[in-house]
């Protein structure tokens, strides 16, 4: 029988939640790393003051969001649609936190709260991919410390990447588009998660409608396709139950 | 300072929102909204991606749309085959840049 005390301290190090948080999230800092440069490219491409724009990184911390956040200001849009626009376009998080929550229930309160700062969409695909999957040993305090070393991860390597962007957008050759970074990112993330017929319907309805929808202002049409999405999952679900 | 004052709004109401629910973690979400969330991540993610590959600049032309669903197939088989998110993401990067370089010489 194999006995935590009898493995490697090397093996039982690189299982423990804490550093397989640390290596997913840098795997997902990788991974972003056209997506962040390019959205930092654009951000001071706005004509904001670089610093100011960057400082939506922190302060936001959403790609999407952020985009639209500064692109309003910058285009001189009055504040109350400004704010309105950027928490349409982030309204996901709101579900993003229903979601995890069942996750949650054993972490202290005060880590609760201060781990909500850190849920985005990788961190939550990320969180998700791990507590729904075989790895998952339902330990409160495994789950939390996987949870708060993926999101710091992501969080230094988002404002890094970022403001690398800022600083150095205007050296991107013009030869290397990065336009497409932003949606294959999002697919990488989307991939891990289709995993049923159920999965399969939400993205499917959730794509289609979103796309069908484009047109609509304020990010709705994002809305619109999420919700489509999750009704269609909840009937295939119903469907092959 | 009024710009920076509206990214700190958006901030406090961005993290309100993704505190509402973890805060109260231990009463669970209402049993008819937890029918829902398991499908949540699949219908907002595809929901972002797909307008944006299908019409990468707003609007659906063959020489922009094409190469994007091209990349984007290399980075699902990528992923099948690799199970790793970096290659599959530069992987597809890598197909993208490849078809708008043949469209480009095509149309020359």
């Amino acid at each position: 029988m194999t006995t935590i005390a009898s493995r490697h301290p090397r093996a039982v190090r690189a299982a423990s939640p804490l550093w397989r948080g640390l290596a997913d999230g840098a795997g997902i800092v990788l991974a972003y790393v056209p997506f962040g440069t390019a959205l930092g490219a654009a951000l001071a491409r706005t004509g904001l003051p670089p610093g100011l724009s960057w400082s939506s990184s922190p302060l936001l911390f959403g790609g999407a969001a952020q985009l639209v956040a500064v692109q309003l200001l910058a285009g001189g849009a009055p504040a109350v649609v400004v704010v309105a626009a950027s928490l349409v376009v982030n309204a996901r998080l709101l579900l993003y936190s229903a979601s995890l929550a069942p996750y949650a229930r054993g972490w202290p309160r005060r880590w609760r709260w201060a781990g909500a700062y850190l849920l985005v969409d990788p961190v939550y695909a990320l969180a998700m991919g791990r507590f729904a999957g075989a790895d998952d040993d339902g330990e409160p305090r495994g789950r939390l410390r996987y949870y708060l070393a993926a999101g710091a991860t992501m969080w230094v390597g988002w404002s890094v990447l970022t403001g690398a962007g800022v600083v150095l957008g205007g050296l991107l050759p013009a030869w290397l588009p990065l336009g497409l970074a932003a949606p294959l990112t999002f697919l990488v993330l989307l991939l891990p998660m289709l995993a049923g017929r159920a999965a399969y319907a939400a993205a499917l309805v959730g794509g289609v409608v979103a796309l069908l929808a484009a047109g609509l202002p304020l990010g709705l049409g994002l809305l619109c396709g999420a919700g489509a999405g999750v009704v269609a999952g909840v009937v295939a679900e119903g469907r092959h139950a | 300072m009024r710009e920076l004052a509206v990214l700190v709004v958006i901030g406090l109401g961005t993290y309100l929102m993704r505190v509402s629910f973890l805060a109260t973690a231990g009463a669970g979400p209402p049993r008819r909204l937890a029918r829902f969330l398991p499908h949540l991540g699949p219908a907002v993610l595809a929901a972002i991606t797909v307008p944006t590959l299908v019409a990468p600049r707003g609007h659906v032309a063959v020489d922009e749309t094409l190469p994007a669903l091209v990349a984007a197939l290399g980075c699902w088989l990528l992923w099948r085959c690799t199970g790793r998110l970096p290659v599959a993401l530069f992987g597809g990067l890598g197909l993208w840049w490849f078809g708008l370089g043949m469209f480009a010489v095509l149309t020359v």
